[in-house]
């Protein structure tokens, strides 16, 4: 009986130092598989103008008064940013937003766009405190640009051509855009594939 | 020291060695690389930056003496307190650090990847090593040790260092996880 018990223990030691290696193991590479799922760029809705052509052109009145230009040539770029105030991911974006508008300020403008309830806005726009920046309501800008779904950006440069655009849910996939022009590529997705063509 | 409860003398043995394996073994990855450890320090920004250096040396020998001591018998008491000492000052900072809110700095916990981050889970598996650091030390029930008590010391460390591997790679990937759902 106690040899019994004896071979048992050892037995059972055996297995839980095994399954202790097996759990290590996949915490492993659920952590290996976590770093390597790079977040995707901003995802293109296959529709609207192309990226590098000419942006539609829009001259609007903001909440503010002041008047915005859409797709007009200057001397920065501009990332218009399409929203609504019941979007949670439009919110979160925000913060991130005003930070690279003000580190970007030397080359890039931050534009909002909704359509909707003027007074609805209104509100939204000051609890949010976004008077730094122009808000647009337009339906028809926002079908310009065949915006389906929120958040969207596009990002329009100098000479008012679309440089880049996508629905960005993450900070990472709003730099994409960025990146996207710095590179010269529509998408993150088209720069994937060119690289896959290459090799 | 004062009447603690009465453990059976496997499990004394088993806290002991198992401490003593995860201190020698981080102020290893530490020593390694002390100018990682020298960065990780600074971010905790509780000392002044001149004095990273320094404390980039004596953490880890501190680790180091307090594993050490822990492996003998003999001297188990002092390695005890040593680890203790060490655990709640470095706890103490990791607290400081969540209140203000910088989680998203590496906790230099030193382990062979690094990256871990600071979290509550990390407070919590301090103060589980800091109660095994008790129970290394608690009275024992005396009883005939026989040749299958040292299987079940050996198996019991390594079974518990496992589980403490296990433990830091999850709470590295807890904030990836998190990084990616947002």
């Amino acid at each position: 009986m106690t040899e019994a018990l004896v071979v048992s223990n050892a037995v059972l030691w055996v297995l839980v130092l095994a399954l202790l290696v097996v759990v290590f193991a996949l915490a492993r590479q659920v952590g290996i598989l976590y770093e390597r799922v790079a977040p995707m760029g901003a995802l293109i809705l296959d529709s609207g103008p192309k990226v590098g052509d000419a942006a539609p052109r829009f001259d609007l009145p903001a909440l503010d008064g002041r008047m915005l230009s859409v797709g007009a040539a200057g001397e920065r770029s501009q990332l218009l940013f399409f929203l609504s105030p019941t979007c949670p991911v439009c919110k979160k974006l925000l913060p991130i937003l005003k930070s690279i508008a003000g580190a970007e300020s030397a080359w890039l403008r931050l534009a909002f766009a909704s359509d909707g309830e003027t007074e609805e806005h209104q509100s939204f726009y000051r609890r949010a405190g976004l008077s730094a920046f122009p808000y647009v309501l337009s339906a028809e800008l926002g079908m310009a640009f065949r915006v389906g779904k929120l958040p969207y950006a596009v990002l329009i440069d100098e000479s008012g051509r679309v440089r880049a655009k996508g629905l960005v849910n993450s900070r990472e996939q709003l730099e994409s855009l960025f990146t996207a022009k710095d590179l010269n590529v529509a998408s993150v997705q088209d720069y994937l594939e060119s690289r896959a063509g290459q090799s | 020291m004062a009447p603690a409860p009465l453990l059976d003398p496997t499990l004394t043995h088993m806290c002991a060695a198992v401490l003593a394996i995860i201190f020698i073994g981080g102020a290893w990855h530490k020593l390694r690389d002390r100018e990682a450890f020298a960065m990780a320090v600074e971010q905790y920004r509780l000392v002044p930056e001149s004095w990273a250096g320094a404390l980039a040396w004596g953490l880890p020998l501190w680790e180091l003496a307090a594993g050490g001591l822990l492996l003998a018998t003999a001297t188990r008491e002092w390695g005890a307190l040593l680890a203790l000492a060490l655990l709640m000052a470095v706890t103490a900072a990791v607290t400081v650090n969540l209140l203000r809110g910088r989680s998203h700095i590496d906790c230099g916990c030193g382990g062979p990847e690094g990256g871990q981050h600071l979290s509550w889970g990390l407070v919590a598996r301090n103060l589980l090593l800091g109660v095994m650091a008790l129970a290394s030390v608690a009275m024992e029930t005396t009883r005939q040790l026989v040749w299958l008590d040292g299987l079940t010391v050996a198996a019991g460390t390594l079974g518990l260092y496992g589980l403490y591997a296990a433990a830091n790679q999850l709470m590295t990937n807890h904030p990836r996880l998190m990084n990616l759902r947002s």
